[in-house]
């Protein structure tokens, strides 16, 4: 069969409504309760994705460069500062922290991309950069932020083990060491199995959504590859830098834990 | 005191939490001296174990080690040379040799054979531990023994023991002593053990330093404390002070 493109209107939207009234329908009939929420809800998804509509019209449409960047440097303060307000982690500096680690990564996994797997032409072509650096700082920012939680529990409960190499004179990063491995093993688990089993159960969103807009599953299905495996380089790099900066702000100079601090973390 | 001093503290005051836990502490140890430091729980004994091994820093105060402003040796350094044994000691994963090499293994070039650590068990009574055991399945003495070596590992010249014997029955209690005690003799470190049982201390000890509600409130041999001193340091000594 020939791929077809089925453009959606504004009037298809409409009939799509269809859903919400069936569900409206039922709620009323099992004296759920929720109804005014979900029309709440109805409302903003309609709004607020519209919105992104007309922004991403916008954004596609410029050809500066330097639009570009500074679009990036958004997205990545935008980013970092959500998972810095979700999180009240008690580590100095946790926001740079997090706006570094993406920006470095960003760079690399990014660059990587439009440099030499698609080699997109000009580089900053915004169809292609803005969403994959959309999914590389989301699932950075996801894994850093799992990854330096996990890392302050493992440190609370070694503090025993990180004090006493320290009393024996071992440098910092060896008294960390096996807290370090444990956050990031359990950050990269999830990414690896997700590797194991993609295709298997569900399609991923991206591929089904490139199906449906009527490209060739084969490209899809490349396309895809190519997300799966940057998901783990951005995991694992996102994790190691972040660690890198965060795990010393537990530290004095003098290689002391700094256990206030430790001890201001809940759990 | 003839020899020249390993520590000394000078007007050392540290707070926690809003609270002071050791006021005004000044001491001086010499070298090769075995100082028991004695006090009911929570007087500051392991705040002062802390403070020299550089766990901690004092919040005012000054500390030398063999003369030197202890903020200005490089910690590392001074950690290898004051080992310190935990009340609780941290044993970590893995075996036996492991935990021996647990901080040498970062050293490139380290290499030690089976022999040799055979040899560290055997001075710490752990002749019948192969390296290959793991570590966490020793019993509660072995552990200690353990942590024990693993600190001399470092060949220290100054051995900081929180409450070594707590784990441990009277007789193990006393054959640790012992050996703490040979290893001194052998290798002259010196020891600042900390203990809440005075008489045990007594037999292996040749200064007693009382510490009382973050005070030093009595220094001397034991024949002289028990009978020139402020009543608090006699009701303490006489085991009212648990
Ligand atoms: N990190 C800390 N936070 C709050 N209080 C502490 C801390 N460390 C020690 N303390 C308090 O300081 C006092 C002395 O503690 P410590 O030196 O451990 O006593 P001990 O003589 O039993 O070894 C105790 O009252 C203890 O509760
Ligand atoms: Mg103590």
């Amino acid at each position: 069969m020939e791929s077809q493109f089925y453009v959606v209107t504004w009037w298809d939207v409409l009939v799509a409504l269809v859903f919400i009234a069936l569900t409206y329908g039922i709620m009323r009939y099992w004296k759920i309760g929720l109804e005014k929420t979900l029309l709440v809800g109805t409302v903003r998804t309609f709004l607020q994705l519209t919105l992104m509509g007309y922004l991403l019209s916008y954004i596609f449409n410029q050809e500066s460069w330097y639009f570009m960047v500074g679009l990036l440097t958004l997205m990545i303060l935008v980013a970092s500062f959500e998972g810095y307000r979700r999180q009240k982690l008690p580590i100095p500096h946790y926001f740079l922290i997090l706006v570094g680690s993406l920006g470095i990564t960003v760079l690399i996994v990014l660059g990587t991309i439009l440099k030499f797997i698609l080699a997109v032409e000009p580089w900053y072509y915004p169809f292609v950069m803005i969403p994959i650096a959309g999914m590389i700082i989301g699932n950075g920012l996801n894994s850093m932020t799992l990854t330096a939680n996990r890392f302050i529990g493992e440190l609370k409960h070694r503090e025993g083990e990180v004090e006493t190499l320290l009393s024996l004179g071992a440098p910092v990063r060896a008294a960390v060491h096996g807290s370090l491995v444990s956050a990031i093993r359990a950050a990269l688990i999830p990414n690896i199995n997700n590797l194991m089993t993609v295709g298997l159960v569900q399609l991923p969103g991206m591929m089904s959504g490139q199906i449906l807009a009527g490209i060739d599953p084969l490209i899809a299905v490349r396309y895809q590859i190519i997300i799966m495996y940057m998901w783990i380089t951005t995991a694992v790099l996102t994790d190691v830098i972040s660690l890198t900066f965060i795990y010393r702000q537990f530290f004095t100079s003098r290689d002391q834990l700094r256990l206030k601090i430790l001890r201001q973390a809940e759990g | 005191m003839e020899q020249t001093s390993v520590f000394e503290l000078r007007q050392v005051n540290r707070n926690e939490a809003g609270r002071e836990i050791l006021t005004n502490a000044s001491l001086t140890i010499g070298a090769g001296e075995f100082v028991a430091l004695l006090g009911p729980s929570g007087a500051g004994k392991t705040t002062i174990l802390r403070l020299f091994n550089a766990l901690d820093s004092p919040d005012s105060g000054e500390i030398r080690f063999r003369g030197e402003r202890l903020d200005q040796v490089p910690v590392r350094d001074l950690r290898q040379k004051v080992g310190m044994v935990f009340q609780t000691p941290a044993i970590l994963e893995g075996s036996v040799r492991e935990n021996l090499l647990v901080f040498q293994r970062w050293q490139k070039d380290f290499t030690i054979s089976d022999e040799e650590i055979h040899q560290i068990l055997i001075q710490v009574g752990l002749e019948n531990t192969r390296p290959d055991q793991a570590a966490r399945s020793l019993s509660g003495g072995e552990k200690q023994r353990l942590a024990l070596a693993r600190t001399l590992m470092n060949e220290p010249e100054v051995l900081l023991l929180d409450e070594p014997t707590s784990n441990l029955d009277p007789v193990m209690a006393h054959q640790i002593l012992r050996q703490i005690k040979t290893l001194q003799e052998e290798m002259g470190f010196t020891v600042i053990m900390v203990s809440h049982n005075h008489e045990l201390a007594a037999r292996y000890a040749d200064r007693f330093v009382i510490l009382l509600q973050g005070q030093i409130a009595a220094d001397g041999p034991l024949s002289v404390l028990k009978t020139a001193h402020s009543p608090a340091v006699q009701t303490f000594l006489n085991g009212g002070g648990e």
